[in-house]
């Protein structure tokens, strides 16, 4: 099985993000900043070209134009994150990497997990990241206005974490291309596409009368036909769908030139039937997963107060009368 | 030059099976974001940024992920993604809550400033 990227290439590309990684990491000394910069940002122009020339060369489609500016702000933004030696900056650099990600999540056609992302990821974590940098560090005096902590100018041990990172990314990539040809293609690709895109509407019978009756197509006291399992009575392939009449017990069957074009599932139900039909004890955990850290969470970061005798003793007293007040 | 010329700019829109090249793209994106969200663990001090890198680490495997259920035709990849989110909103509010203990105890961000937990 012959690599995407000869290994030379990848190992070439590794190293030269790794300098580029290692000088761009903040330092007092900034003179490499940009050489690094530069250098990190031409290896990974230098994959993405090479990945492409690839595609050419075997005739295959190369990913959709917008994937190259997302990976790239994803890309640059995630290395700025992490070199950026103020935090606020590197929180929203993050946000930045989302939103690119977010962008290839809609390439990848996860609609639905691309907004989900925004609003939780950039909404709410992130915006919570945010708080508490702000609370914990200090603003720094109007004096010396180019003042930053040496906790955030200084990288620790640059050089090792930047070799040890590319090795593993060297080792991650070579095994990915050389095992991506080998990953199952669809046997008969139109059968696998329609099954995988509507094959979820065979377990959703309401939301197909609901459909049909929109269509119009749907008299009085007809629904589809439901199967002894439950499922609807469709033919994916053959795009028929069988209809009954509950009140008289007759049943007809629409051809495939009769198949709505709304009848089709998106993203969301596929997704929502996965998750709910076949990951239903997985939900249980993630609840249990969050009621444990939000407990966690009050549990590690409440203030001990302590109280005086004599003010015990008071805040008892106050208690105890607003408890008799309450009986009265 | 003649098919440089005539590339296929389109990738497929999604009842259509990821080509394998395509998805080498989004891997080699997504294996590069995971090893700078370690990269940045391993040499950033402060504790606050330490725990971005690990969300950057999650949005590495996220993207993995959703690359993956693409090529399968399948649901799961995304089904895992909201799991993954779910980790990550539990992560940062357990290390957001632990970054304030500690910066009680301490009044720095800095991770040195425990180093004594070396052993």
């Amino acid at each position: 099985m012959d690599t995407i990227i000869s290994p030379i290439a990848l190992y070439l590309i590794c190293v030269l993000g790794a300098i580029g990684l290692a000088l761009a990491l903040p330092r007092r000394n900034k003179v490499y900043e940009i050489t690094g910069g530069l250098l990190l940002a031409g290896s990974i122009g230098l994959a993405i070209l090479i990945l492409g020339l690839n595609a050419t060369e075997t005739n295959q489609p190369l990913p959709n134009f917008f994937f190259y500016p997302f990976a790239i702000l994803a890309l640059g933004a995630s290395a700025r994150m992490i070199t950026h030696p103020r935090p606020v900056y590197s929180a929203l650099y993050f946000i930045l990497t989302i939103i690119a990600s977010c962008g290839m999540y809609l390439l990848l056609s996860a609609e639905f997990m691309a907004f989900a992302l925004v609003i939780i990821y950039a909404g709410a974590i992130l915006i919570t990241y945010l708080f508490v940098i702000m609370l914990a560090t200090q603003a720094p005096s109007s004096a010396a206005e180019e003042f930053i902590d040496e906790t955030d100018a200084v990288a620790r041990e640059p050089i090792l974490a930047a070799g040890i990172g590319f090795v593993l990314l060297a080792l991650l990539t070579t095994a990915m291309f050389r095992g991506i040809g080998d990953l199952p293609t669809p046997s008969d690709p139109e059968t696998q596409m329609a099954l995988a895109q509507d094959s979820v509407l065979l377990n959703l019978p309401r939301k197909v009368d609901r459909i049909l009756d929109r269509a119009g197509i749907l008299n009085q006291h007809e629904r589809v036909v439901r199967n002894d399992d439950g499922t609807a009575a469709l033919d994916i392939i053959a795009r028929t769908i069988t209809i009954e009449n509950t009140d008289l017990g007759t049943t007809r069957t629409l051809g495939p030139n009769q198949w709505p074009d709304k009848l089709a599932a998106d993203n969301l139900d596929r997704l929502g039937y996965n998750l709910m039909h076949d990951h239903p004890m997985t939900i249980e955990i993630a609840g249990i997963i969050l009621l444990m850290a939000m407990l966690g969470a009050v549990v590690l970061a409440r203030k001990h107060i302590e109280l005086e005798d004599d003010l015990k003793a008071a805040q008892a007293r106050k208690l105890g009368e607003s408890m008799e007040a309450g009986k009265a | 030059m003649d098919h440089l010329l005539s590339i296929n700019l389109a990738q497929m829109a999604f009842p259509e099976a990821l080509p394998a090249i395509t998805m080498a793209h989004y891997l080699f994106v997504s294996a590069a974001m995971f090893v700078m969200g370690l990269i940045g663990f391993l040499t950033r001090k402060n504790m606050i940024i330490m725990f971005l890198c690990t969300e950057l680490m999650f949005q590495g495997a996220g993207l993995a992920l959703i690359a993956f259920g693409r090529h399968h035709l399948a649901a799961d990849g995304q089904t895992f993604v909201i799991f993954v989110l779910c980790v990550a909103a539990a992560e940062a509010a357990m290390a957001l809550a632990l970054v304030v203990l500690l910066f009680r105890h301490k009044e720095t961000l800095s991770a040195q400033a425990w180093k004594e937990l070396h052993g």
